[in-house]
């Protein structure tokens, strides 16, 4: 009933009041003519008795007219107008609303593209990729000869196709210079197994796909769009490639971004070529695609027959191996998976903090407008009516302030497509309807935390008649639930401090780690070459070494090297090792970390020789152990003279003689502790190394010198990776850092919000208490105990507050522990420090309004009342 | 004598007009006319105050209203109790005779 009269205009005619009141009228003229006066003076005296006529009238229409205030567009307009009368606190609310629910909608759109979507293939389920494993290896997980990748794809029965590839960065010369361009090699159905074809142009035939078949390559889109700007006509043109021309026969779709986003041509490596036959050359990342319907156990127990079955047939090479088979989802995705829920977690904390503050705020301004609502009441709205109202100009706010989210989303997606590089995935991350609902659902749920407890917590109807015939506020109202909601949003602002604080220390420690070898004025490049030039290892090695020689004697180069893994970035490089003079002695196993380097390197990049010499210029089977590895794996002094080869050595390497220990270096990470090391001296342990060049100045200033001595030496090779050490291990570093700012705003604007809440909600105590203080001024009290009062208040539910935090962090910092560098989930010095800071900024916070309320002037307010 | 008309508050005008209206459908002319005689003249109404309070509280479902002929023949808008109406009128009265003998407690001492 009370609903139906909110949407109906019902306003009875004015005939009707006409009707109503002039039935009065004529009765009491009546009533006076009987009593013994003239018509005349009867209607004269009931005039004046009845008043304006029309004046009633216009009363009765305003009786009317605010019930008819249900009407929702009269409300939206009251609610517009109020929000006019307040722009301060409007703005307020609708900033932090659109800050709270756009980073909201941002993160839930990047976390449904990246995590929740499945990838852009058909049935991208069936896509797995397989790994070789050799258990007895340090480093199980291998790449996979195409001999056995052949054998595989042929005897399974659980898949519809299984293909691999590998990439090298090769020279592409058919334009002015040589440019480097990333090659990916692909086996046989490689397409097939994408489900992906290309956008224009065909897939490989089987005649390419064989040894001696034609040259013929898949251009990426955006090589083609670089290269020959969208130009269908590219089809059929030639790319010279390491010495052969390619024929262009297809582009694939923009999307196509695999197996790496820097890939821009796709060839076809045969499979039956000569040089590819050795069971146990490592070249191919397998990936496959299971028949419909097949699980991941059953494609697991189909392949292990199968690597049994080939076990029996050659048990040289393939008896010890297993497959090992993952969904690519996973493998795509799982590294930032954590992150994304970690950044969740936070946005909507902030969220709830936002919504806390509002929802105070507006409490505070519905106990202001008690009056109103009173007299609301009293002129006959209902309760809902008047509730309602008050939802309305709410949701007006909110509505605003989705409106604001909406484009900070936008925007935040739009830096999520910029950081693609470091983010699986990102380029996926789209605003779409359902991320706009998303943050309509947010809205309105921000709406009915924030303003429904105000709402009927201020139109209880007991308060409002009580204050319609009282002309005074209570003298004690309760606002526990204003301090409740302080109290919580103290807790969520010292969580995440905590949170930030901890990703800080652990940014500061890894900055001053010492890396144990020295990373500045150092260039580091890579010269193009092909895995073809392993055939001759003499003329791969001489061409390296002359380059190297010619580097040397350039001015403003102190000294130069190459090495296979840039220094200080992780990889996976533990091999399993044999000291031939101790084979007799089983009973350790002996691991270290495997670095391939030239001669100079030691001198270049400044790891001092703790005894011995360093490798020394075209002397092969030599190495260099740090002193790690020397003191877990001989006794102090001895390990010079001895020999090292690798525990499987399937190409029968003969054994390196340890002539040096080196100084202990973080060249695995700086956030890693060293790791024994065993640095092998070969100047090409494959056809593109990194090199290492140490400059005199600043080595980007000598980049461009350096590239064109290379050009003379090697005029068809390209430059590439071209930077400066410390750049390169700042960037390894991105993440990171990406993650602690992001984790230090949100607390700091998370602080900032329960600032505001804190102070907003002991201004409103004051004020409330005015009379209480007044009185007690009057009674005697001096300045500073009010101001004590006032301010024990407030720092107890700040202490409260803080001390929920606190309890919280502890509970969930575990979650950052793999995050953390240097510093454990539970510091001290961190939880002690953000309580704290917390609790003198509330001190601030509090202080003001209370000495506010110390300089009341007694008469004065006591006299307001 | 002179009867000196009180002021009266809005929420104490409602109350009387449902306690008239509960004995029986009656227009407005007869409200202002009872309140007047019952009260002995001490309680008078103005039209500018009634006519918006029947209409509150019509609004508000106390009160139910309908057209039909006065006895002198003319047509005129009667207002009767409802359920709601007279649960509301059974709160007022108890809460104003709690009010009038706690004030009349208060006055009595000292004197």
């Amino acid at each position: 009933m009370a609903l139906r009269n909110l949407f109906a205009r019902k306003r009875p005619p004015d005939a009707e009041l006409d009707s109503e009141l002039g039935f009065h009228i004529e009765s009491l003229i009546r009533e006076k003519i009987e009593a013994g006066k003239t018509e005349e003076q009867a209607r004269r005296e009931a005039a004046l008795e009845f008043g304006g006529r029309e004046q009633v009238k216009e009363d009765l229409r305003a009786v009317h007219r605010l019930v008819a205030l249900d009407n929702t567009v009269a409300n939206l307009r009251s609610g517009l107008r109020l929000i006019a009368k307040a722009p301060g606190f409007s703005l307020a609310v609708i900033l932090t609303l659109g800050l709270g629910i756009g980073a909201n909608s941002a993160v839930f759109s990047a976390i449904d593209a990246i995590l929740l979507r499945p990838l852009p293939f058909p049935d991208s389920n069936e896509l797995v990729l397989l790994h070789q494993l050799d258990h007895r290896a340090e480093n199980p997980n291998q790449f996979i000869a195409p001999v056995r990748l052949l054998d595989w794809s042929r005897r399974n029965g659980t898949f519809q196709a299984i293909s691999g590839w590998y990439t090298e960065d090769v020279s592409e010369k058919s334009g002015a210079l040589p440019e480097k361009v990333t090659e990916a090699l692909v086996a046989p159905q490689f397409l097939r197994v994408w489900g992906v074809w290309p956008a224009i142009g065909r897939d490989f035939s089987q005649q390419e796909e064989h040894f001696g078949g034609s040259h013929s390559v898949l251009l990426s889109d955006r090589y083609w769009r670089r290269r020959y700007n969208a130009d269908p006509s590219a089809l059929g043109k030639q790319l010279r490639i390491e010495g052969w021309s390619f024929t262009i026969i297809g582009v694939m779709p923009a999307s196509f971004l695999f197996p790496d986003r820097d890939v821009d041509l796709w060839v076809p490596n045969p499979m039956d070529a000569p040089y590819g036959q050795d069971r146990n050359s490592t070249w191919f990342t397998a990936i496959g695609r299971l028949k419909p319907r097949v699980t991941i156990a059953q494609a697991r127990a189909d392949m292990a027959q199968v690597q049994t079955q080939l076990g029996r047939q050659f048990p040289q090479s393939d008896a010890k191996l297993s497959v090992l088979i993952d969904p690519l989802k996973e493998t795509i995705v799982g590294g930032i998976r954590r992150s994304l829920w970690v950044l969740f977690g936070s946005v909507s904390l902030l969220l709830l903090i936002a919504c806390t503050n509002i929802a105070a705020l507006l409490l505070a301004r519905a106990t202001e407008r008690q009056r109103e609502i009173a007299v609301r009441f009293s002129l006959g709205a209902s309760r809902l009516a008047v509730i309602v109202q008050m939802l309305t100009e709410c949701l007006i706010l909110v509505l605003i302030g989705c409106t604001l989210g909406v484009t900070v989303a936008a925007l935040g997606v739009h830096t999520l497509h910029n950081l693609a590089k470091t983010i699986p995935r990102a380029e996926e991350v789209a605003l779409d309807w359902r991320i706009v609902l998303y943050t309509l659902v947010c809205a309105v749920l921000a709406t009915l935390l924030c303003g429904c407890i105000p709402a009927i917590l201020g139109t209880r109807r007991s308060v409002a008649t009580r204050l319609a015939h009282a002309s005074r506020t209570q003298v004690s109202t309760r606002n526990s639930l204003q301090w409740l909601l302080v109290g919580i949003q103290v807790s969520c602002a010292v969580t995440l401090l905590i949170g930030a604080g901890l990703l800080l220390r652990s940014f500061q420690a890894l900055a001053r780690v010492s890396p144990g070898f020295e990373t500045a004025h150092i260039l580091t490049l890579r010269i193009s070459g092909n895995w073809g030039e392993t055939t001759n290892f003499k003329q791969l090695s001489a061409r390296i070494d002359r380059t190297l020689d010619e580097l040397r004697t350039m001015p403003g180069v102190r000294g130069a090297a190459t090495t296979a893994m840039m220094p200080g970035t992780t990889g996976e490089l533990t091999t399993a090792v044999r000291i031939v003079e101790k084979v007799s002695d089983q009973s350790r196993k002996i691991v270290g970390d495997s670095r391939w380097v030239s001669n100079g390197y030691f001198d270049t990049i400044r790891i001092p020789i703790l005894a011995g010499e360093p490798c020394a210029a075209g002397q092969l089977e030599t190495a260099l152990v740090n002193h790690s590895f020397a003191n877990a794996y001989f006794s102090a002094g001895s390990a010079i003279g001895n020999h090292l080869d690798l525990a499987t050595n399937p190409y029968h390497n003969p054994a390196a003689r340890i002539i040096g220990i080196a100084g202990d270096a973080r060249e695995n990470g700086l956030d890693r502790e060293s790791v024994p090391t065993i640095y092998w001296c070969i100047s090409a342990p494959d056809p593109f190394p990194v090199y290492l060049i140490r400059t005199q100045s600043n080595p980007m200033a000598m980049a461009a010198a350096i590239r064109r001595k290379i050009h003379q030496i090697e005029p068809s090779r390209s430059v590439y990776e071209v930077s400066g050490l410390e750049e390169h291990l700042s960037d390894s570093f991105a993440e990171t850092r990406l993650r602690t700012i992001l984790l230090t705003l949100f607390a700091m604007t998370a602080m900032s919000l329960a600032c505001i809440g804190l102070y907003g909600t002991m201004s409103y105590f004051v004020t409330v208490r005015r009379r209480e203080v007044a009185l007690r001024f009057a009674l005697g009290a001096l300045r500073g105990q009010i101001i004590l009062r006032f301010l024990s208040r407030g720092l107890l539910v700040a202490g409260c507050g803080c001390l929920v935090g606190l309890c919280l962090a502890s509970g969930l910092t575990h979650v950052l522990a793999g995050m953390l560098y240097g510093v454990s989930a539970l510091d001290p010095e961190t939880f002690g420090g953000v309580s704290v800071l917390i609790l003198s900024v509330a001190a601030v916070a509090t202080l003001i309004p209370s000495i506010r309320a110390a300089r009341l002037e007694a008469i004065s307010v006591l006299r307001d009342e | 004598m002179a009867t000196e008309r009180s002021d009266l508050l809005q929420g104490t005008l409602d109350m009387l007009i449902l306690k008239i209206v509960a004995l029986g459908p009656v227009h407005g002319y007869g409200i202002s006319q009872r309140i007047r005689q019952i009260s002995q003249e001490i309680l008078q109404v103005q039209q500018g105050s009634l006519y918006p309070a029947l209409h509150r509280l019509e609004k508000r479902r106390w009160l139910e209203a309908e057209w039909g002929q006065s006895d002198n023949g003319r047509q005129a808008k009667f207002y009767r109790l409802s359920t709601k109406g007279r649960k509301q009128l059974e709160a007022e009265e108890a809460n104003w005779y709690r009010l009038a003998q706690a004030v009349g407690l208060i006055l009595q001492t000292g004197h």
